[in-house]
């Protein structure tokens, strides 16, 4: 069968096996190639895996964009220490559903990225924290996890070469701030998933005081083909500062929502009209959240101008994040889309730093009487200034992603807002 | 020789050890930056964001009470940044704050109400409904109101890291997150959570001891050491209408650091005791008459010519000065022995976050002090019994400040001379010739040595009832008529005459003693246990 | 059949609305339910699952739940590490963390019982009550919003005759809302206990409350 959604512009490196169920075999991965790069990465030794990935210029998928060879590289390299790679697989972005369909269809791929990673900073143990909702996923990660162990891939002396790596498949229990990396190393150790100050940063104090890194699903599924293909052919998509291919989750008012991988640097209006087979009811297209949800929401003029890497993005006022593309069309209702994304961020707020705790709650109570036609022009004001009070000063950003979609709204889109002050007006219906 | 970093904080140069964070450089130059979640006894989570300070360089304000100080910075707390960031935090905070001051005890001693009216805003934004929690008691001494608590966690970090037993935490998240314990489980059982409503900065946890019972700004502060073992923990006493209304901790990091247990906290009743000797009595078949001071003694003294050894009960609740004084009378009238007796618990309490504290099993502040000057301990470990020797002495018996309590109306009958100095009379006393009123420790100043022979200072908190005087003026008047030195005019001169007496304590003055304490003299042996 | 174009081939089985059936998805080597012992160690941890027949007052860490206590606890470097999944374990087995699990989760890890219950509320997954046979959890974010989710729990709430949290009088649903599922390119996303339905609209949710009824599952 097909994978619901492809496309021609599609570049499937890591979305190749979509679709199919026997991809998860480890005799049918191996066949495939899988594993030699594994084999690869131990013949060229940490340095040179690093190197390689270095070279590839590929950046961290989880959001931040952080360079990925670049990170391995701060690991201590004579700590005495035990060393742990942690895989980010806790996917809870608005938006966002990547590593999910990642983790269903090629496990062995990501567990393959896991190992090379675990080997280049010198970790014997690797830890996937997973989200707690995936049940199947983590079936079937699990399962190819001990397939994997029982064929000598994980474990001891993997593939004759000397080298012992473990892996444990962890599962997390309903929290998005267990996805900011402190916040997960809480999580893994059985605490409170709440952040921890920086410094000390996880490559000096990581998982169970540690060194440690952490790394996205996508970013670690990258890995295996970087290492068997080279840095320079990794670099052969995307742009010279945004390199590879990406996957975009596309959601929204489009008519094919789904994932596609592209390169880096796809123009946002190509995807939505000839990827994603354009607008639903052939609305007009009234704004676009690129990122995920904590990114600034651009209106069509700006997405127009909008080019899907990491600073082009930034170049129209917004933020590449995640790469999830949610779209709204002209029926939207952004007062309300906001409201709900707030009352996202006060449900999720671990509730350590009072800007936070107390501002998104604050924020979802006013954005809710505005949107019920009992708020005030005051309110935007409050809000705005309120707001610019959460950016910057807590220990991690989930403050700052309140202020993201508030502030970029009130900015864009005042005249919704105030069409319910004045009038009690919805300008959308959903 | 710690390395040195110099920076420069609102303009003004500091040098301080590397490792020392910029919340603590500041208290240097005498700048306290406003926080919640820091306690230098504790691990600090820089969560409350209060803190956080202008950095020049920085790309974001930086939380004062964890980011160490770097050659060469230039830290600003009061900029017009710095001042905006405080005022925004503050704001928050007062979102769901329910501004109870009007009943709430932590009034006029409150970092909420301090900050705020120092930097905070002066019109409040919220139109919101606030969230309500609700008062929550949770066992031992503590009453927990959540609506005013400022979720610094202090209390949390308190019970995990320092006493080590782990009854508090945060139950949910986001704003919905609040102080909780183990459902009924409670505080009962610990042993210094009474330290928590300390720490707490504003008043969400709150003694049921104090509730509702005096206001911060109509209390005195005055520096005491608590009586209730021999750990000697600094405290300050709280009074108001001459009574003890609480008792909190005082800082001392060689002692007690910011703590003191619960059982000491609260022991402080039997100060407030009513039923005072007032005046010095003449005690005769036909009963008491009362008389001046100068009469009194000059009677004393009569009576005890010729009268034969002294057999003297003295009390590890005495200070050091009185303590003395009664040795210097003793042997003034030709020498004897003295004798004490004291409580003692089976065992230690410690606070396993800071060693060296304890509830100590000597459940008195000073019997070091009385072994020093030469007192042995008799009687059980409840404080009874071993009296029998004085009680049917002959020659003199004197009695200080231990109340007889299990001791029957024959006591001293057989005596040539009783006197009986004591806070409170006695049944045992009705045999004394002479009855003479003295104040509590916290009627004067004095001085207790601790059960590691640390000299420390009390000062005076209430003022002492009637004609009731302390301990060591009288005896010291007495040692002075019967030729042994000068009488002291001060405390501070009875020390003095101590160390002219006892070898342990020639080496420190009053003044090295100052506010702090000092340690006597490793080097001299002192007989007893 | 729904008119949605294209559905993504998830795990919730052949409810007659999917083109595929649950063997077609899975593939062969699919493991459905984790055994109670745990299998592999290194998944030992994972897949408490979320079961319709709960034992309240069954015992905890017996038997082979002990084993897969045991074999967890050999993955981490301390004990509390441990924590979410025996929580997670306590879910399995007995439907919702209550007190009293808190206490016998506390007593095997050696934790204090007042740090586990700081742990586990602050969790959303641990019910800290019980709830009905099928825990329905209707993802309102915003994705899944701009498709209408509201709709889609308004008719959950309608079948089910209960409120936001309320479990049904026949004991068989509680409709919560739930935050972003992952699945946003396949609106509305309805997590039932441990499955995940996509491209849920208001006409299928009689279908699929009929189902569950039915598997008794």
């Amino acid at each position: 069968m097909a994978y619901p959604y492809v496309s021609d512009h599609e570049v499937r490196v890591l979305s190749k096996h979509f679709g199919d169920p026997t991809q998860r075999r480890v005799d049918t991965y191996v066949e495939r190639g899988g594993y030699s790069a594994l084999k690869k990465a131990f013949d060229m030794g940490p340095e040179k895996v690093i190197d390689e990935v270095k070279a590839s210029g590929l950046r961290g998928r989880g959001g931040a964009g952080f360079p990925t060879g670049v990170k391995w590289s701060f690991m201590p390299k004579e700590s005495g220490k035990p060393h742990y790679l942690l895989c980010n697989a806790d996917e809870s972005e608005p938006g966002t559903f990547k590593d999910r369909e990642l983790i269903r269809w090629d496990p062995h791929q990501l567990i393959e990225g896991c190992l090379i990673g675990a080997y280049a900073i010198g970790a014997k143990h690797v830890y996937i924290y997973c989200r707690g909702e995936f049940f199947e996923a983590n079936s079937i990660l699990a399962r190819a996890v001990e397939d994997a162990y029982e064929k000598g891939y994980i474990g001891k002396d993997i593939m004759g070469s000397g080298n012992d790596l473990d892996l444990t498949v962890h599962q997390g229990a309903g929290a998005y701030i267990c996805g900011e990396e402190t916040g997960l190393m809480n999580s893994l150790e059985g605490r409170r998933g709440q952040p921890r100050v920086k410094p000390p940063f996880p490559a000096a104090v990581g998982a169970f005081g540690m060194p440690s890194t952490i790394n996205n699903v996508e970013t670690l599924a990258a890995v295996p083909h970087i290492v068997a293909n080279g840095g320079d052919w990794y670099r052969g998509f995307g742009t010279e500062k945004s390199p590879g291919t990406k996957l975009f989750c596309v959601s929204g008012h489009v008519n094919r929502p789904g994932n596609y991988e592209l390169p880096l640097g796809f123009p946002l209006m190509t995807l939505i009209e000839e990827v994603c087979g354009g607008m639903r009811d052939g609305n007009a297209l009234k704004a676009v959240i690129p990122g995920g949800s904590s990114v600034p929401i651009i209106n069509a003029e700006e997405a127009g101008r909008c080019t899907l890497d990491y600073e082009g993005c930034v170049d129209v006022g917004t933020m590449l994040g995640c790469a999830s593309v949610i779209v709204m069309d002209e029926t939207a209702d952004v007062v309300k889309q906001v409201r709900r994304m707030v009352d996202f961020y006060a449900h999720e707020s671990c509730g350590q730093c009072t800007p936070c705790r107390e501002g998104s709650a604050w924020t979802a109570q006013i954005l809710k009487r505005i949107e019920d036609g009992r708020g005030t022009e005051e309110d935007l004001d409050t809000l705005m200034e309120m707001t610019e009070q959460m950016v910057g000063t807590t220990i991690c950003v989930l403050s700052d992603s309140v202020a993201a979609p508030v502030q970029s709204s009130i900015e864009k889109f005042r005249d919704e807002y105030l069409a319910l002050i004045r009038r009690g007006e919805r300008v959308g219906a959903a | 020789m710690a390395e040195m970093v110099n920076l420069t904080i609102d303009g003004h140069e500091v040098s301080v050890p590397k490792g020392t964070t910029i919340l603590e450089a500041a208290k240097t130059i005498g700048t306290e930056v406003p926080h919640y979640c820091y306690h230098p006894g504790m691990s600090s989570p820089a969560m409350c964001r209060l803190c956080l300070v202008d950095v020049e360089g920085a790309p974001k304000p930086m939380p004062g009470c964890v980011t160490t100080v770097m050659d060469g910075q230039v830290v600003h707390t009061q900029s017009e940044q710095a001042l905006k960031n405080r005022r925004g935090v503050l704001e928050f905070y007062l979102v769901n704050h329910p501004l109870d001051c009007p009943i709430c005890d932590m009034s006029g001693e409150c970092n909420l109400q301090d900050y705020v009216h120092a930097e905070g805003r002066e019109h409040g934004r919220g139109r919101e409904p606030k969230r309500i929690f609700g008062r929550d008691d949770f066992g031992g001494d503590v009453l927990f109101y959540g609506d005013r608590c400022v979720m610094c966690t202090r209390c949390v970090r308190f019970m995990s890291e320092v006493e080590q037993d782990h009854r508090l935490t945060v139950v949910e998240r986001g704003n919905r997150s609040v102080i909780d314990t183990f459902f009924e489980e409670g505080l009962d059982g610990t042993h210094w959570h009474g330290n928590i409503v300390d720490i707490c900065p504003v008043g969400a946890l709150v003694s049921k001891d104090f509730l509702h019972k005096a206001r911060a700004w109509d209390l005195t502060h005055s520096s005491s050491i608590c009586t209730s073992c021999s750990q000697g923990c600094n405290i300050d006493l709280h009074t108001r209408d001459n009574l003890v209304q609480r008792i909190k901790p005082r800082e001392n990091l060689d002692v007690n650091a910011w703590w003191i247990c619960d059982y000491g906290r609260h022991n402080y009743e039997w100060i407030n005791r009513g039923g005072r000797l007032e005046a010095p009595l003449v005690r005769s078949d036909d009963g008491s008459r009362a008389m001046g001071w100068g009469d009194a003694l000059r009677a004393l003294l009569e009576k005890a010519e010729g009268a034969g050894a002294v057999k003297a009960v003295a009390s590890p609740m005495s200070s050091n000065e009185d303590l003395g004084a009664l040795q210097a009378l003793v042997n003034a009238l030709g020498g004897g022995e003295i004798v004490y007796r004291s409580s003692r618990a089976e065992d230690e309490v410690p606070l396993k976050g800071f060693p060296g504290l304890a509830r100590r099993a000597d459940l008195t502040p000073n019997a070091t002090g009385a072994e020093l000057v030469g007192a042995s301990r008799v009687g059980g470990d409840d404080a009874t019994g071993g009296l029998e020797g004085v009680a049917s002495h002959d020659g003199i018996v004197i009695v200080l400040n231990d109340a007889l309590a299990d001791q029957d109306e024959g006591f001293g009958s057989t005596a040539a001379l009783f006197v009986y100095m004591g806070t409170h009379d006695s049944a045992a006393a009705r045999r004394a010739d002479l009855v003479l009123p003295i104040s509590t420790h916290a009627e004067g100043e004095g001085t207790f040595t601790n059960h590691e022979r640390r000299v420390q200072r009390f000062s005076k908190a209430l003022d002492a009832p009637g004609m009731a005087r302390p301990a060591w003026l009288v005896l010291g008047a007495l040692a002075a008529e019967k030729g042994s030195g000068s009488a002291p005019r001060s405390a501070a001169e009875a020390f003095g005459a101590l160390g002219g007496a006892v070898p342990a304590f020639a080496g420190i003055s009053w003044d090295d003693v100052g506010t702090r304490g000092a340690l006597l003299n490793e080097s001299v042996s002192v007989t007893g246990d | 059949m729904s008119d949605i174009p294209f559905k993504n081939p998830g795990w919730a089985g052949n409810t007659g609305e999917f083109d595929l059936t649950e063997e077609q998805v899975r593939g062969d080597d699919f493991v459905g339910a984790r055994p109670a012992h745990g299998g592999h160690a290194s998944g030992a941890g994972t897949m408490p699952y979320m079961l319709a027949d709960k034992q309240p007052e069954a015992p905890l860490f017996e038997g082979e739940y002990r084993d897969r206590l045991d074999k967890i606890l050999t993955r981490y470097p301390t004990k509390q590490a441990a924590l979410l999944p025996a929580l997670g374990l306590a879910q399995e087995i007995r439907g919702h963390v209550s007190p009293a699990s808190m206490d016998e989760v506390a007593d095997a890890l050696e934790l204090s019982s007042a740090y586990v219950r700081g742990v586990a509320t602050f969790y959303t997954m641990y019910n800290k009550r019980p709830v009905g046979r099928h825990l329905i959890q209707v993802c309102t974010n915003i994705s899944c919003n701009l498709a209408g989710a509201d709709d889609v729990v308004d008719a959950f709430l309608k079948y089910t005759d209960t409120e936001l949290g309320e479990t049904s009088e026949d004991g068989n649903f509680t409709v919560i809302e739930a935050e972003c599922l992952a699945a946003c390119g396949f609106p509305t996303c309805v997590q039932i206990n441990s499955r995940y339905f996509e491209n849920v609209t208001p006409s299928e949710v009689p279908k699929i409350c009929e189902h569950l009824k039915a598997e008794g599952e």
